[in-house]
């Protein structure tokens, strides 16, 4: 542990270099627009920017190409909580609760919120990839295919109702997403899918589409069905002292965070898309735990707090299976391995040993990173706080302007759009008879891996089911995924349990 | 007014943008390369390095543009519909001659004019150093009495290595368990947790841990040995007669002007001799192998019968 902290301070040497400082900074500046900008996520910043590498050194290159990874986590938050366009996949969740307090004029302490939840848990997760790296990475490669089928059974189960609400229209929705994940193809046979022979459809839907469409168009298109005069005399314009966090504030995130970021660092060592996952686990958990459950979906600042810090842990543990085992696990990681291997260095087993100077060097620099990216979003919070002054018919506007763009640099199709277009229509549709989005993305997004999981058990079984119960692991999670569904059935028959303000188990 | 100007404007701006350019004086704009998945993989990464380089000879920026999906099969299709100017090509590489045979797709190889290869990359096996398989005839031997028992991952259903995993049990006169990942990342993962035996893959997909004596190769099917690992031997020298690999290479829209693709030749070759380039290829563990336009013609010729038939057999399973 000492010798680690020894390392860790070479590593400070290294980053606080005047020459890594600037790529720290400009990963930063560059992630924090990237997060900013809907669809455009760290995956296309991170590949724009490898050319520009091409004649840095190894460690500057990965400083600051790592700090565009963690900077998309802070900016990403920015759109949701201003105009409910989720700037990030990662930041779904943040729109929830985020775009109902800027609507009581209260954007200033959701955005200072984000940026201080980020900072927090960004900072610790770090020191858990320090100090828990390698045993960490043994532990990710003790998932199987059946301990990951059971992983998303539990999760899904567990997350489907996030929101609250009706239970059956959750259900209902986290069904469509299913179902719209099987469209492309087969993962397993190979064999294309409800793609009625169109080559669009063969990569399926797109995720960043229907997430930007069910939360951004459509949440315009709930604006537009009143008159222009109503809309513009509902914004609240917030006073200077409103802008930043009350100290009740500050102290309703406290715990959140903490919680956030350590929901957050363990889910983001599954493969996949953990910071999304993480995010709706965090939401979950707070409002199971919440003294207001009510409040969450109005405006609680705990709902922000906690999904915010998740994924900013998720991203930077994501960094483990990386460093330790050299193989990605998160689509922006796989990235950061191609430009690893661009600059001659092989992550794996070997990079500690072999590059000491580059792996800590890149490790202090994220707590550099972490810092900058604070002062950089905190004093922008008036700003982009004062954004939502721009008067509706102006703003609008710029927000479909916005969608467009940032939904083409996602895979520079068209297609896309449409897509896009046709959810928000579904969105808006969906917000009037009040069925939740949030289970159809957590739907689009588990139900594929879920399938994939099944099938490859099933296959390395030949056939025998037992396999998702003769490992232990496995064996775990789908006993806690049983005794979860129980849960509500056990409160009304024995009682037990405490009594919710809501008068009744919310089952 | 000022409303009617700037219209007024905006519309002779783009009135001078698409005057077309005379084909003699290629390129007059931007060559774009269009890689047909998402960025990150190893065709990302080897055309992102070889577009910086060529550059300079071509005179104009090289830009690479990721259309992912579909396996290849949105790329490949839009490249095909492309104007045949030179100015679009796309990353030809072996799906290319692989999902015609399995979706009815719009294109096949005869849609694109071949201009160079780059790299050739040879599929292997690998397990884990601690298996109780020490040598190939151990392997082999083994699954010819428990057939369908070993499980052998790959980096998706109908994939290069999926397929060449195939074509190899064929070869060897035995019967594996092909379980499919979402990519190389996935099944050597699953591969270093024991999950399965095997994986088929090819460079740079666990190279660092073969390199670090965790993983072994315990096939590998390319023509010569690989210069990193000398005493690895090929499965040619031990009895099985097969050789598969995967290419990567460049190709136009059918229809481009010979001189404009001569052109572009000579630039990418160019630019696969510059220094720096080749630097990142060993770098990566790439093989770079070079291939005139004819030559990778043949080659993709030759591979789409090969896996048409090999196709049709896994249809019939």
């Amino acid at each position: 542990m000492l010798e680690s902290l020894q390392y860790l301070l070479t590593g400070f040497g290294v980053a606080t270099t005047p020459e890594n400082l600037f790529y720290c900074l400009m990963g930063a500046i560059v992630g924090t627009l990237v997060g900013i900008l809907p669809g455009l996520g760290p995956i296309a910043g991170i590949a724009l920017l490898i050319p520009a590498t091409f004649n840095l050194n190894a460690t500057s290159a990965i400083i600051m190409l790592a700090g565009i990874y963690y900077g998309a986590m802070y900016g990403g938050s920015t759109t949701s909580i201003l105009i409910n366009v989720p700037g990030e996949t990662a930041s779904v969740m943040t729109c929830i609760d985020g775009y109902q307090m800027a609507r009581k004029g209260r954007a200033g302490p959701a955005l200072a919120i984000c940026a201080i939840g980020s900072f927090v848990a960004g900072t610790i997760a770090i020191f858990g990839l320090v100090f828990l790296a390698p045993p960490l990475a043994d532990a990710a490669l003790a998932f199987g295919p059946p301990e990951f089928f059971s992983l998303m059974v539990f999760g899904f189960v567990v997350l489907s109702n996030v929101t609250g609400g009706s239970l059956l229209k959750a259900l209902m929705m986290a069904i469509v997403g299913l179902i719209i994940g099987t469209i492309g193809i087969d993962p397993v046979s190979g064999d294309p899918r409800f793609t009625f022979a169109s080559t669009a459809l063969l990569g399926g839907i797109e995720f960043v589409a229907v997430a930007i469409g069910l939360f951004g168009i459509a949440e315009v298109l709930k604006n537009v069905e009143q008159p222009i005069e109503q809309l513009e005399q509902a914004v609240l314009v917030p006073r200077l002292r409103e802008l930043f966090p009350s100290l009740r504030d500050l102290k309703d995130s406290l715990w959140p965070i903490l919680r956030g970021t350590g929901l957050g660092f363990g889910i983001g060592l599954v493969p996949g898309p953990a910071p999304v996952i993480a995010t709706y686990a965090s939401y979950m958990v707070e409002k199971r735990l919440a003294a207001h459950p009510e409040e969450f979906g109005q405006g609680a600042i705990q709902g922000v707090a906690g999904p915010e810090s998740a994924n900013n842990a998720a991203c930077q543990s994501a960094f483990i299976p990386l460093f330790v085992l050299g193989i990605p696990f998160a689509p922006p990681t796989a990235i950061l391995l191609g430009a690893f291997l661009i600059h001659g260095v092989t992550p794996g087993p070997g990079l500690i040993g072999e590059h000491p100077e580059l792996f800590w060097g890149v490790i202090a620099s994220m707590y550099v990173g972490n810092f900058i990216l604070l002062l950089l979003n905190l004093p922008f919070v008036p700003l982009f706080a004062n954004i939502l002054r721009v008067p509706k018919k102006v703003l609008l506007p710029l927000v479909i302007l916005f969608c467009f763009t940032g939904m083409y640099t996602v895979n520079n199709a068209v297609f896309d759009i449409w897509t896009m277009l046709a959810f928000g229509a579904l969105g808006w549709l969906m917000r009037h008879w009040a069925y939740e989005a949030a289970p159809l993305l957590l739907a689009l997004v588990l139900g594929p891996k879920l399938e994939v999981a099944f099938r490859q058990s099933l296959m390395i079984s030949h056939g025998d089911f037992g396999i998702f119960l003769s490992r232990p692991v496995s064996l775990a999670f789908l006993l806690a995924t049983l005794l979860f569904l129980a849960m509500p059935l056990a409160r009304k028959l024995f009682g037990v349990g405490r009594a919710r303000a809501d008068g009744g188990a919310a089952a | 007014m000022l409303r009617h100007a700037l219209v007024g404007l905006c519309l002779l701006l783009g009135c001078l943008v698409a005057i077309p350019a005379p084909a003699a004086d290629f390129p007059t704009k931007e060559v774009q390369i269009i890689i047909p998945w998402a960025a990150g993989g190893a065709t990302d990464l080897v055309f992102r390095a070889l577009a910086a380089v060529t550059a300079k000879q071509l005179g104009k920026a090289v830009v690479v543009v990721n259309k992912p999906g579909g396996g290849g099969a949105i790329g490949y299709t839009e490249v095909m519909q492309a104007r045949p100017d030179g100015h679009t090509l796309v990353t030809a590489v072996t799906p290319l001659t692989i999902l015609p045979h399995q979706a009815s797709t719009a294109f096949t190889y005869q849609n694109f004019e071949p201009i160079i290869n780059v790299v050739e990359d040879p599929a292997m096996f690998q397990v884990r150093a601690d298996s109780a398989w020490k040598s190939l005839a151990e392997f082999l031997d083994y699954a010819k009495k428990n057939p369908g028992m070993i499980t052998v991952g790959n980096s998706g259903a109908g994939g290069g290595v999926h397929l060449i995993a195939l074509a190899f049990e064929k070869a060897a006169g035995v019967k594996l368990n092909h379980i499919p990942f979402a990519g190389g990342g996935p099944s050597i993962t699953a591969l270093l947790g024991g999950h399965i035996h095997a994986v088929s893959c090819s460079p740079p997909e666990g190279i660092a841990h073969v390199k670090a004596g965790k993983l072994r190769i315990i096939a590998l099917f390319s023509e010569k040995r690989m210069e990193a690992f000398p005493a690895v031997p090929v499965v040619r020298e031990q009895g099985v007669n097969f050789t598969m690999g995967q290419w990567r290479g460049l190709a136009a829209p059918k229809g481009t002007p010979p001189d404009v693709i001569k052109k572009l030749h000579d630039a990418f070759k160019k630019g696969m001799e510059d220094p720096a380039f080749v630097k990142n290829a060993v770098d990566m563990s790439v093989h770079l192998s070079y291939m005139g336009p004819t030559e990778f013609g043949k080659v993709m010729a030759a591979d789409h019968e090969r896996y048409a038939k090999l196709v049709q057999e896994i249809k019939k399973q």
